[in-house]
Formats: structure tokens, sequence, C-alpha cells
């Protein structure tokens, strides 16, 4: 009921007047707009790079997580990297381990678990950034959604395949003029150094792609609900 | 604060109710005061929003503005580095009076007669305050009088875990804030481009304890220590990854702030402009983080003084971090060496051997750290706290029947020292009994030390508190008095 009334599917779009009347939105003149917690974010990211495995049930699974995390006393347990399409399962099949929970889902305010969480906090924080920006789970969902994007044969097909994939609309024109440019810097400086684009992708093409599925998924539109 | 309260701090949505203006400055104020936004600066001059980190008023004026904890994990034997106990001396080997052990839980030393164990280890004396330090400790000796020795510590917990969890969460089980995270919601952090609370880790391993020690709990998780690591990158996913070169990543950071300025003057909601200023956080973060982890530009006399080892997970270069990092503003820094754990169940984890091979890991730096902060001037307004979780029993634990020395854990009666910051130098405080296994005078708990460090940061620990299912939380629960004696 609540999801299908007029209320909740109206735009998240505010107005001067009605935020300056009404900030928090209590009296629910505009939809609700919200950064993703951070499962939801992790599947957004493997949604629009086509990577996600949509399997349901069974054991966690590990995903990406950078080496020394897990260095407890008493336990040789190991994070064992997940195989194949396994690394893109769900936020939800993400193993939890109190003592020490997976560093860029708790940068996003996921829980440690330790005790009961009725709301989580959202908070906004350069620990966020720089996880989105860098950890290779994200940077591996940056790879493939520029590989998409290459495929679409132009560049301004690939560009709006990628907008659409990452934030379920089409970019404006001035949008699109901001992210072609940005293709066209990267793959000048990927053209400058063939060797650095060879980390990236087979060629500067790629490479670029690869760097235009980052800015993408690093969208405040991407990671946001409304 | 109440959640509420909290959130729209967070938000920053309050602004909207508290300063009326054209909303395409909304957002900007916020980004004013801020050096990497100076080309926004000449727009309009606005007030800068507070952020969680923003610096807060502290309830009075504080002696201290930050503090590095230099914990002990797995606890170290008061009895052979600050309690010189003769008539335990006198009795090693006997058996340990009924008196004491009656009706007693240990940790691991389970019924028959244990025996007592005197300390191999010999004191000197210090300073003008006289304080008996081990042979062990020989740097420390050397800045007696900077410190104060808290000889009365008394705990709940005799696991390390949950002990580690007590001492830094004032609570035994996983999911309170830690005193880092208290610190930081309650004061804010000076320095914008750094984490408020860092986390600096040696010795064995990770505490026992977990994340746990320095998570945030029920507080939002900005408050939460950050680990600055020894191996790999020093802050999680600081460093870009292979092929991104820094005018790459310059690049990508332009497009993304130029993306979300359109969608913001869209959709007018300011948590955008505030993500874009993280955004500008997290790239400066990306150069201010391996440039403090960089301690080779250190002068070849402060290297030696602290026995840095570059490159590897070493104590020392974490003490020398720490000075780097309070000198930058960072609230708190908090070390774990883990490795204090002497049971004697083989020689190299006795009190002979063992305890001196940790005692030489950490005795020259944590020296070095009072001394290197007094000289800049910095002695006095960070607090240093040095100490495990709980003490080391007075008996021979000689667990499986092995006959080296050895101790259980203790948590009726421990050592702790602390120095700088306010708090009163050349003290002895509390006494225990001859062969230390209680406290007999001026007992102090956790929660004691606790609001004792609390407040010479200018926090009055029955004021600093946080609404989380239907009541008020507090650092120290419900229990605790900053010790008088100690703060001058």
């Amino acid at each position: 009921m609540i999801v299908t009334s007029a209320t909740y599917r109206q735009r998240s779009n505010g107005t001067p007047a009605a935020l300056t009347i009404d900030p928090t939105n209590v009296y629910l003149a505009r939809g609700p707009r919200f950064r993703m917690e951070a499962e939801m974010i992790r599947d957004t990211a493997l949604q629009a790079s086509s990577l996600l495995n949509p399997k349901i049930g069974g054991p966690s699974v590990m995903p990406y997580q950078p080496k020394g995390i897990w260095d407890s006393p008493y336990s040789g347990e190991q994070w064992m990297e997940a195989k194949d399409t396994e690394r893109y399962r769900r936020g939800i099949y993400v193993f939890i381990k109190r003592a020490s929970t997976y560093p860029s889902f708790m940068s996003f305010d996921a829980s440690s678990r330790e005790t009961c969480t009725v709301r989580r906090i959202r908070t906004n924080s350069p620990l966020q950034a720089l996880a989105l920006l860098n950890d290779q789970a994200y940077l591996e969902a940056a790879k493939a959604l520029g590989a998409k994007m290459l495929q679409r044969g132009s560049l301004e097909q690939g560009l709006v395949y990628g907008f659409r994939a990452t934030t379920s609309r089409k970019p404006t024109h001035d949008e699109l003029a901001v992210l072609a440019k940005a293709y066209a810097q990267f793959r000048q400086k990927y053209i400058n150094k063939p060797e650095e684009a060879k980390k990236l992708g087979k060629d500067e093409r790629e490479a670029a792609w690869t760097m235009v599925g980052n800015v993408l998924l690093n969208l405040d539109e991407t990671i946001t609900k409304g | 604060m109440t959640e509420q309260e909290l959130l729209q701090h967070i938000t920053r949505r309050t602004l909207f109710k508290k300063v009326g203006y054209g909303l395409g400055n909304v957002a900007l104020a916020s980004l004013m005061a801020d050096p990497a936004f100076g080309f926004l600066a000449d727009q309009q001059k606005k007030k800068p929003a507070p952020g969680p980190l923003s610096p807060k008023s502290p309830h009075f004026k504080p002696k201290a503005k930050s503090i590095i904890y230099l914990f002990m994990a797995g606890a170290p034997s008061q009895l052979d580095l600050f309690e010189p106990k003769p008539i335990l001396n006198k009795f090693d080997g006997d058996v340990c009076p009924e008196e004491y052990i009656k009706g007693e839980r240990f940790a691991f030393i389970r019924g028959g007669k244990p025996k007592l164990l005197g300390s191999p280890h010999s004191y000197a004396q210090y300073g003008k305050a006289g304080h008996q330090i081990s042979a062990l400790l020989p740097h420390l000796g050397t800045i007696a009088d900077d410190i104060s020795i808290i000889h009365s510590m008394k705990t709940d917990q005799f696991n390390h875990a949950p002990a580690q969890l007590f001492m830094n969460t004032g609570f035994q089980v996983p999911g309170r804030p830690s005193l880092g995270s208290w610190l930081t919601y309650g004061l804010g952090t000076a320095n914008s481009d750094l984490p408020g609370f860092v986390v600096l880790l040696s010795g064995l391993s990770n505490p026992d304890g977990g994340k746990s020690c320095y998570g945030s709990g029920f507080l939002p998780s900005v408050y939460q220590g950050v680990e600055f690591r020894s191996q790999g990158e020093p802050v999680l996913f600081v460093d870009n990854p292979d092929g991104i070169s820094p005018d790459v990543r310059r690049d990508s950071l332009d497009a993304i702030r130029d993306l979300n300025t359109m969608r913001s003057k869209e959709v007018l909601d300011p948590e955008i402009e505030t993500r874009i200023a993280q955004y500008e956080l997290a790239y400066r973060m990306q150069t201010s983080v391996p440039e403090l982890m960089d301690i080779s530009k250190e002068s070849e006399a402060t290297k030696e003084m602290y026995g840095v080892e570059p490159g590897k997970k070493s104590f020392a270069n974490n003490c020398l971090l720490a000075r780097r990092l309070v000198e930058r503003g960072v609230r708190c820094v908090q070390l774990y060496h883990r490795g204090w754990d002497h049971h004697g169940e083989s020689e190299g984890n006795d009190i002979k051997h063992g305890l001196p091979e940790l005692c030489r890991q950490v005795d020259k730096a944590a020296a070095a750290l009072i001394k290197d902060l007094k000289q800049r001037g910095l002695l006095d307004e960070t607090i240093v706290v040095w100490g495990g979780e709980f003490g080391r029993t007075p008996i021979n634990e000689q667990r499986g029947g092995v006959n080296f020395p050895g101790r259980d854990h203790h948590p009726k009666a421990y050592t702790m020292w602390v120095a700088g910051g306010g708090i009163k130098p050349g003290v002895n405080y509390g006494k225990t009994d001859d062969i230390g296994f209680n406290v007999v005078e001026n007992a102090v708990s956790v929660h004691d030390l606790n609001a004792t460090l609390l407040h010479q940061l200018g926090l009055e620990h029955t004021k600093l508190t946080y609404h989380y299912q239907g009541r008020d939380f507090r650092l120290t629960d419900v229990f605790g008095e900053p010790i008088k004696e100690l703060i001058s």
C-alpha cells in the first residue's frame, strides 16, 4: 500500500520554499531521498556492471578484502576469497565476523552485529569516498561496466548505457558533456602512458572506459535512493 | 544529544530552519571554511555548518587536547615491573597462604596448593618521586619524574577479550563505544584532513577484543577508530589502484564533482554538497596520510631515540607516528602492543625470558615518546597512558606441571602509568598488600580511570551521554570518580 501510494511515488526533488518550510520532509511534500545501505551499494554496483550473481541462499561468501584484516589471537582462520561468480553474490551473503567486520561495509554504516540495531544511522564520510573509488571490488565492477559501455559502439551510446545502468535515467545534455570530456581526458592520458592503461584494460580505450565506470559508480545519485 | 538531534546535526538539514538564505548557497556554506574550496569562498561568506567531527565545546576548560593510549594487550606483570615485593621474594616457592586464594577463581590455576612466585628481576629507585621501576624498563627510569604510577588498578574481568573491552569501552561485552569514539563524539577533532581517532597495531596479533576495542558501538560509525596500518595501504583504500595515477584520479574527481553539482541544483538535497566535500577530503587524505606515515624525514636523533624500524610493524614506529598524529590535531591515538601474556607455559613465554623481550620492544619507544612530546611542548596538552587489561598473579601458574616462572591473569590488583595532559607528575597512587594480591589503599576502578581521562580533556563523565534504546549511556556506565590526587 505504502509503496504504491502517490505520496511515496512522488519525486524527491525539493523546491527552495518547500525546503525552508519543511527541511526534514515531515509533511511528505516530496519523495524520500537517502543514501542506500552498505549492502545495497554493493548490489547496485554489481547489478549496474552486470556482474551480479543472483543466486539465493547457501553459506556466506568471502568477496575481495584487503590482506591483513583478519589477524586474531588463538585463531588460524583465514579469509578465503571466493572463486568465480561466487565473488559477485549479493551483499547480504558477505561473511560477517563480529570481531573483524567487512571494512567497506563498516564505512557505510553497516552494523557490526554486536548489538541490536533498530536503525542504522547514515553518515557521509571521506572513508566512504575512498572505498568506492579504490576498493578492488568496486574497481572490478567499474571494469565490467566499462566493457559493457565499450560494446555499445558509439561514445554517446556507451555513456548513455552506463548512466542508465547506474542511475536508472537518461543523462541530460550537460551530463553527457561532462562524461564525454572525462572520457577524452582519460583516453589521452592513457595514450600517453600505455603501460598504465595495461593495468586497467587491454588498451587505452578499455582503460578510459573503466575510469568512466569508476566515475559513474561514485555518483551521489548511484548510491542514493530517490 | 538525542539520536534525532544527532541525525539532524549530521544531515545538516536543520540549517534550512536556522539560516534563511538563498538555496544555491546553502550547502556551499559548509564548504567555505575548507581550504580546498577556496574558489567558492569569495561567493559568499557563511559560517560553516557543523559536521559530526567539527570541534565542539568541552564541558569545562580542558587541560589536555589529545590522548595517546599505549595499550599493553596481554597484560604485563606489575610484580616484575612496578611492584617490588620483598616479602613475596622471601617466600618464593612456598605454598600460597589459604587466606588469599580461598574461594578465588583463576583463569588457568586450578585447585591444589599453588606456590608463590617472587620476581627474578631487580628494581632501582628513580627521580624525586622515588618511583620503583624494574631493571627491565631502564628507559622509563629516565623519565620517572614525568609519570605518575597507579598501583591500585582493579578490574572485573579476568579474560583478555572482555577485560580489554572493559578497559576501552567501559563494558565487557562488545557493542559499546570506545574511549576514542566518546572523545570524538564529545569534542570533535581539530584536523579535518585526518580521522579524529586513529588506531595503531603492533606485537603478536591484533587485540583479543578485536575491532570492538576501538569500535563506535551504538554511536555513528564516523566515530569509530580508523586503523593506520604498518603494511599495505596505511588506511584502507587510501591508495589509488594500479593504473590510476593522481592526475587521472583528479580528472575523475572533477567529473564526479561536476555531475554531483548538477544533481544538487536539480534536487536541492544538501547531502550532495556534503558528499562533494567528502570526496575532496578523501583526495586530500590521499596526500596527508602517506605524508604522515613517512617517518623517513624525521631527524636521525629522533629516529634513534625511538628506535624506529622503517617498514616494519613496530611499536617504536607507532609511538613516533602517535606524536606526529597529535601534533596534527588528532584527538585520540590508541596503540595496541599484543604479547604480554606470560603464563610460563614455555621458556619463551615466561617471566625470565619472555617478559624482558616484551620490555625491550616497548621501553625505549614509550620513554622516547614522553621526551619527544615534552621537548616539543606537547606533553602539557597530551595525556599518555600505559598499561594492560589486568595484572598477573603473585602465584606461579605451572600449567601442566611445567617449571618455568609464569603468572596467571590477575584482575584484583595491577599497575598503570599516566603522564602529561595536566596530570600531576611524580605521584605514586594506591597500594597493594605484601604480596601484591589485593589493593589495600585507594583502589582505582576502570571507570575511575576513564572518568579521570575524560576530566583532563574537559568532559564531565556523567554528562557525556548518548540516548540509545530508551536510556542515556555513558563510557563510565553509572560508576566512576575522577582521581583527585592525580588532577593538578
